[in-house]
């Protein structure tokens, strides 16, 4: 497995050192039960309004839940939960967020955050981590995923009647991960996602937590924050787009409230007109696509496939150590 | 066969109640469950659509809910099955996360159930109750939790805890983990310290307009009947035989009785697979064809190298049972839930000689086992109906949780065919009682 094939971002630097992407805008819904019965409306409201993606933040209601629940209901909008990456099942997290991007043909994304109250460990029976130890974890829970992710080849269905075979062990790997605080043996429960691997972001806030390993050297790009708590004005806004090297600028603290699609639609029309924002999407395009980022291809390593208990061309030792 | 009768009229009472304080309904209602990997879905077909495919998913429950169905059931595996150390290739495999996907639908359908198998041993029961809430209000009180209890070291390899938890404290601790989540559900605060974890947490969701989600789950042993009988809301083992189901009932009734709980407050929905066609002929021909399509030659010697525990493709599926001793090697079967077996020597002598006194080949017997494993009814359309009818008279079973043998189409002909026959006779709902699932189970609030 080569690096660039699990760290896609880096791959594409130069692409975007060209300057041919400008970041996507993304609206931050809160999940909070009172939005419950808007959920629909709003989803679809942003994206009519020309928004490129939403992010979910925890507000009660599970954020992936909720990413899932608008899938159906939008064509084009990008879907990025903000789910703990720490007191959580590795595999669990893995596998909800390639099905999010199964259901939503590819539009699914993660907004990778660690968290820091100690509610969090409280209820799953775990000590609190310290900064440092919580940056690393977020690393491995990080890169356990894409190998997850990577873990069956986009052609591994073959449904090859005369065989008798529906799937192929020789393109499915396991993970074989063993992180300090956790190991899984994989590979995934479901079939590679439509994106293969799906874009990682790191907001702004949530830097001190993930750690600068999963922000700067792991994540797929940074998420530049912008409050409009005290109002959203363009000109403040561009303000803030000049030269920042991000993939999305996500409004946050937005009073959903009050008027949200007639201030988010003439927000995106003066910050596309200042060409500091992303075109809206086309329906079918990926939110790596949207993003900016290089399709994720299968990087194949013989020694994790999943046939090696059955393969010749491998030596003992190596299947030793991989029982 | 009238349409004028009332409900009550046309199946009357149960002449010979099964237990005194069992009082039969005569209505049944289904569940459609895509199980997702198992030998029943065929995929050989070309009508066999794409296993993981939103379109599949919203194609099948869309029918469902035309036909009222009670509930859309997900399965769960948390480890690709292997078979002698590598991934199982000849099932359907590969599934999305129950619950990612069920609130997906949650936002497309409107009142049928939406239920996501979700195991007790490898998840965090906060992580897994404030989900299943979640769910439960996206969809408007319509969520169900399906809970199992696998354990094992070896799905145990995907999980921070590994292998914890011994074989015969799965329910123990099962039931201490709904504990945890009806608190959580109720809004209260949760001190737990069991011997495997402690937790400490706040309920901090709104109850959902059917309380809870409703809890399904599937123990057919005895202990797995007194966990359903004091925790669950619905039982779906399967029973093939009239007989089979009535003394089923009976059992559930007695615990549930015996645990405190009022004799109809656990619904039983066993698993069904349902073969239809407009004769008898031609639905006897129609099960011979998804057999075949079901077990194919590989499968079938898969099935054997499974409890001979060694490698078995010397041998011809047209030919006779294997004459040699099985190894009893756990490492070399195939892993995962339903394939975990005892008494191998006992066992494969056994089938050798049931297959030889039938003159059955390994692939017939690979076939005809695999019918027997679930509870079938096949038949014409009138036949099956009338067949279900008399289930309903009696207060056998409360409905049918059906597995369909193809995706997206399977639910079909149940739908067009039977369910229209099933209302004529009064067994089956022309409407949704309610809005949640609860309702359209005829369970009281949660």
């Amino acid at each position: 497995m080569t690096d660039t094939a699990l760290h896609p971002g880096a791959e594409t630097a130069a692409a975007r050192e060209a300057g041919s992407n400008l970041p996507v805008l993304a609206v931050d819904l809160v999940a909070d039960p009172s939005l419950l019965s808007r959920l629909a409306e709003l989803g679809r409201g942003l994206e009519e309004a020309g928004v490129g993606a939403v992010t979910i933040s925890d507000g009660g209601l599970h954020p992936i839940h909720v990413a899932s629940f608008l899938a159906p209901l939008t064509r084009t909008l990008g879907l990025l939960p903000r789910t703990d990456a720490i007191y959580v099942e590795p595999f669990h997290l893995a596998t909800q967020l390639m099905s999010l991007d199964h259901l939503s043909h590819g539009r699914a994304g993660w907004l990778l955050t660690a968290e820091t109250d100690p509610a969090a460990p409280a209820a799953v029976g775990r000590e609190v981590l310290g900064l440092e130890a919580t940056a690393r974890e977020a690393a491995d829970v990080l890169e356990a995923a894409r190998l997850v992710w990577d873990s069956w080849a986009p052609d591994a269905v073959v449904k090859d009647t005369s065989r008798g075979v529906y799937v192929d062990a020789a393109r499915l790997q396991y993970t074989d991960v063993e992180a300090s605080t956790f190991s899984l043996r994989g590979p995934s429960i479901t079939p590679r996602s439509p994106q293969g691997l799906l874009p990682v972001l790191v907001a702004d806030t949530d830097r001190p937590a993930v750690g600068e390993r999963v922000a700067t050297e792991l994540a797929d790009g940074r998420v530049l924050d912008v409050d409009v708590s005290a109002g959203a004005h363009p000109d403040q806004i561009a303000e803030t787009l000049e030269g920042a090297d991000a993939r999305l600028v996500r409004l946050v603290g937005l009073d959903l409230e009050a008027d949200p699609l007639g201030t988010v639609t003439a927000l995106v029309a003066a910050l596309r007109e200042r060409e500091l924002i992303a075109s809206a999407a086309d329906e079918g395009q990926s939110l790596r696509e949207q993003l900016g980022l290089a399709i994720a291809e299968h990087a194949p390593d013989p020694e994790r496939r999943t046939d090696r208990a059955r393969r010749t061309d491998l030596t003992d030792q190596t299947r030793e150590e991989s029982a | 066969m009238t349409t004028t009768q009332s409900p009550s009229l046309a199946t009357g009472p149960a002449e010979h109640p099964i237990h005194p304080e069992h009082t039969p309904t005569g209505q049944l209602a289904f569940g459609a469950f895509f199980q997702g990997v198992n030998s029943s879905t065929i995929w050989r077909l070309p009508e066999s659509g794409d296993q993981v495919a939103w379109e599949s998913f919203e194609a099948l429950v869309r029918t469902a809910e035309r036909g009222r169905f009670a509930a859309f059931f997900l399965g769960e595996g948390l480890r690709l099955r292997e078979h002698r150390e590598v991934p199982f290739e000849l099932d359907v495999a590969g599934r999305p996360d129950a619950q990612t996907l069920l609130a997906a639908l949650a936002g497309v359908t409107e009142r049928i159930g939406l239920v996501a198998t979700q195991n007790t041993t490898y998840n965090d029961p906060v992580d897994l109750a404030r989900r299943l809430q979640t769910l439960d209000l996206l969809s408007g009180g319509r969520a169900g939790w399906n809970i199992v209890t696998t354990d094992n070291a070896w799905t145990g390899e995907n999980f921070r805890r590994g292998g914890y938890l011994d074989h015969e404290d799965r329910y123990v601790h099962a039931e201490a983990f709904v504990e945890v989540a009806e608190q959580y559900w109720r809004g209260e605060q949760i001190t737990h310290d069991g011997a495997h974890y402690s937790v400490r947490a706040q309920g901090d969701l709104p109850r959902s307009a059917q309380g809870r989600p409703v809890l399904f789950q599937a123990g057919a042993s005895p202990a797995g009947q007194d966990f359903a009988a004091r925790t669950s809301d619905v039982i779906f083992s399967p029973h093939g035989t009239l007989e089979a189901a009535v003394e089923f009932r009976r059992s559930i009734v007695e615990r549930t009785v015996a645990a405190g709980r009022d004799a109809g407050s656990v619904k039983i929905l066993p698993g069904a697979e349902i073969i239809l066609a407009p004769t008898e002929a031609e639905a006897e021909e129609k099960v011979r064809w998804v057999r075949d399509l079901q077990i194919g030659p590989e499968q079938a010697i898969a099935l054997l190298e499974q409890y001979w525990g060694r490698d078995l493709s010397a041998f011809d599926p047209d030919g006779p049972l294997p004459d040699v001793a099985p190894e009893v090697v756990e490492s070399g079967v195939t892993r995962g839930a339903g394939f975990q077996f005892a008494k191998a020597e006992e066992l494969t002598r056994a089938w050798r000689e049931e297959a030889a006194e039938k003159g059955q080949s390994i692939l017939e017997f690979a076939r005809a086992r695999s019918g027997a494993r679930r509870g079938t009814f096949t038949g014409s359309y009138d036949q099956v109906a009338e067949r279900l009818v008399e289930f309903a008279r009696l207060g056998a079973i409360d409905g049918l949780n059906i597995t369909p043998w193809l995706i997206p189409s399977g639910l079909d002909d149940i739908v067009d065919e039977l369910i229209p026959r099933l209302q004529e006779r009064g067994v089956y709902p022309t409407e949704y009682a309610g809005a949640t699932l609860r309702e359209n189970l005829g369970l009281p609030p949660g």
